[in-house]
């Protein structure tokens, strides 16, 4: 391996995400080739935790971009301050200046209100731009997002194209509810996350809950590997396993009996049907059993 | 391996192996793959297909064959030199097949030639039984094949509520808008400026409409004859009253007959139908090759807010692959593909045919098209 690699990875793990050697991989070519990554996953894995994590590495300051249906140039490029324009223009009135020159005057920098991708071409040294759940955003803008992702620059109509000085690290997160176009996909590298393995998980619950009991951490995430087999609603990510964790710490419980697994499952499952359906499992199997079957690999 | 001269030659055949394999590929992504093998340990596999696999893969489901290829390649590079070289001489067409290879003109009078002159028989008022007699039933589930064309004006109707579907809705975008909407800061400032920055003058902006395109390819060969006329009156009824539908039939090849629908009258409709050029119908159905023809002629009709409706039963006499390939295709540019299956509306048909395995993994949505009911649950399907 790649000695960089590595200490990427190391460096990942010491900002406290543990992840294999793909992700690492990934997110140092994306660094070297300076190239956008794509990460793609079901919810809860720890896709958007890459570019929080990715910020740390190069210690530099995240700049994120929640999408939505509708997002906008306004809201995630630029807007002028209206409020601001109206008051110069007013205070200017009875000077000499025409129409045109005051025009070209309020539609300048000054004026401008800065929105995360403008904030991360015109940064002052390299950025981590997150562009979180591209998927929900409408194609309109994917197709306006490639001009930032492949020049690193955006064009302004009143003042003109802005080029990046320090080209954003940019990750963008997708968790597959449409599909992308083709024309943004190739301008990425790619990465997919998956559920981690029960070895990983353990780790990762070890990782971001010190507090626990080694024991009891191994059978979270065997639980959770057991209840991750069956058909749910909503499979519980990472983030459920870690909830859970945090909570029964806090319970003080040292081990999952039927009871506590019972009374905490809402921590995982966030479906009224996928808990009915796990409760009964537990009540059959007792939470012990669960817990070997997701020792056992599968 | 070493990175040098070589490495652009053996990227690039690791890039034409994806590529029969149908992961697209570009040149670009061949450039990368040399920067990227000076970046890691192009001596240590794990290190090259990780990197590789960021690099050539742009999806999920291609993960798969990624790595299938990348074990190909990487014993390729390492047993002989010289059989890559072998390998990336060996010039193996992408399988496109022009729809209209082996035109089997001759005995028939078209599909489409019947069609319109059967109904054009019906004007004299007399019912035309098609294929059994008319039973009549209220629930609308009655099967095309026994329709009569007093029953169009069913027909007529359901085309109306999937007109209602398809209009238009709005969409979060904002666009100039005079006097209603909301107020647009942006040029109202713009407007101030003349008034000494008293905003007088307002102006207004809305949501922009969004419009679903809606593109038809109707299966017109031998097997589908009973039902694909009264289709294609559903779609003429359609393209009537909403603008934005394209027309195509195909048996082995295809032509497009959007100008022809809209025709004045339906009667002048049917008239352009008959006399659409080229004999060579029937003889077999190339539904792949069809719909790459299709999608490679008319590119600019397929994006993201186009539905494909394909009409057909699925006997298709060419290759399955070709058909799956060019379904692929279609789907990574369409937003949605409907594939709509007279035969699905029997209840011990089962999409068995190899060209309906082929393409049942690329479809959005695999319904049945032989009543008036199934044409409803259609309109469904419609808004997105």
């Amino acid at each position: 391996m790649r000695a960089e690699i590595a200490r990427i990875q190391q460096a990942m793990a010491e900002q406290g995400y543990i992840t294999d050697r793909a992700t690492a991989t990934a997110a140092y070519l994306a660094i070297t080739l300076h190239k956008p990554l794509l990460v793609e996953g079901p919810p809860g894995v720890g896709k958007t935790e890459i570019a929080k994590v990715l910020a740390g590495v190069l210690d530099t300051e995240l700049i994120r971009l929640q999408c939505y249906e509708g997002l906008d140039v306004a809201t995630s490029l630029y807007e002028w301050n209206y409020a601001k324009q109206l008051l110069h223009i007013k205070l200017g009135e009875g000077t000499s200046q025409s129409v045109g020159e005051r025009e070209a005057e309020i539609f300048s920098e000054p004026f401008l209100l800065e929105r995360p991708l403008l904030r991360a071409i015109r940064a002052s040294r390299q950025t981590v731009l997150l562009i979180d759940e591209i998927d929900r955003s409408d194609e309109e803008f994917e197709a306006f997002l490639l001009e930032v992702l492949s020049e690193h620059q955006v064009t302004i109509p009143e003042i003109g194209t802005v080029r990046a000085t320090y080209e954003p690290c940019v990750v963008l997160t997708s968790n597959r509810t449409r599909e992308l176009s083709e024309a943004l996909r190739r301008r990425c590298l790619y990465l997919w996350i998956d559920y981690p393995s029960l070895e990983k998980e353990l780790e990762i619950v070890r990782a971001k809950v010190p507090a626990i009991d080694t024991s009891l951490a191994g059978s979270i995430a065997a639980f959770v590997q057991a209840v991750r087999r069956q058909r749910l609603v909503k499979t519980p990510g990472v983030a459920e396993t870690l909830d859970w964790a945090h909570a029964l710490v806090a319970l003080g419980a040292e081990t999952i009996d039927d009871e506590t697994a019972t009374e905490t499952l809402g921590c995982v499952l966030k479906d009224e049907a996928d808990i009915r359906q796990v409760r009964a499992d537990v009540a059959s199997r007792g939470a012990a059993g669960l817990v070997a079957a997701g020792k056992t690999s599968g | 391996m070493t990175v040098g001269v070589d490495a652009v030659g053996l990227i690039a055949d690791f890039s034409r192996r994806l590529r029969e394999r149908s992961v697209s590929t570009t040149t670009g992504s061949t450039i990368d793959g040399v920067r990227a093998l000076a970046a890691v340990e192009a001596t240590d596999k794990s290190d090259v297909r990780l990197a590789f696999r960021s690099l050539f893969v742009h999806r999920r489901n291609d993960l798969v064959v990624f790595d299938e290829v990348f074990e190909e390649w990487w014993a390729a590079v390492h047993s002989s030199a010289a059989k890559v070289r072998h390998l990336a001489e060996q010039d193996r067409n992408p399988s496109v097949i022009a729809p209209s290879d082996e035109p089997q003109r001759a005995n028939v009078a078209t599909a489409l030639t019947r069609w319109a002159s059967s109904l054009g028989e019906t004007e004299d008022g007399e019912t035309v039984p098609l294929a059994a007699p008319s039973t009549r039933d209220a629930t609308g589930t009655k099967d095309f094949r026994l329709y009569t064309s007093e029953d169009l004006a069913a027909l007529e109707q359901v085309a109306a509520s999937i007109v209602r579907r398809l209009r238009i809705r709005r969409s979060r975008r904002w666009r100039h808008a005079r006097r209603r909407g909301r107020l647009d800061p942006r040029r109202i400032v713009r407007l101030a400026l003349a008034t000494g920055g008293d905003p007088i003058r307002l102006a207004h902006r809305e949501r922009a409409l969004r419009r679903t395109k809606l593109v038809v390819l109707c299966d017109v060969s031998g097997s589908m004859d009973l039902y694909s006329r009264f289709l294609l009156q559903v779609v003429y009824a359609l393209q009537r009253a909403f603008a934005r539908v394209e027309t195509f039939v195909f048996s082995t090849r295809v032509v497009r007959i959007t100008d022809s629908l809209s025709q004045g009258s339906y009667r002048k409709a049917l008239d352009a139908l008959a006399a659409v050029p080229d004999g060579g119908w029937s003889g077999g159905t190339k539904i792949g090759a069809s719909v790459d023809a299709v999608r490679m002629g008319w590119p600019r009709l397929f994006d993201r807010r186009t539905a494909v409706i394909i009409l057909s039963d699925g006997w298709d006499t060419g290759e399955p692959e070709v058909l799956g390939n060019a379904l692929a295709a279609l789907r990574r540019r369409a937003g949605r593909i409907i594939w709509l299956n007279p035969l699905l509306g029997s209840p011990t048909y089962q999409p068995l045919t190899r060209g309906m395995q082929a393409a049942l993994p690329h479809l959005d949505i695999f319904a049945p098209a032989h009543d008036i009911a199934s044409l409803e649950r259609l309109a469904m399907h419609l808004s997105f």
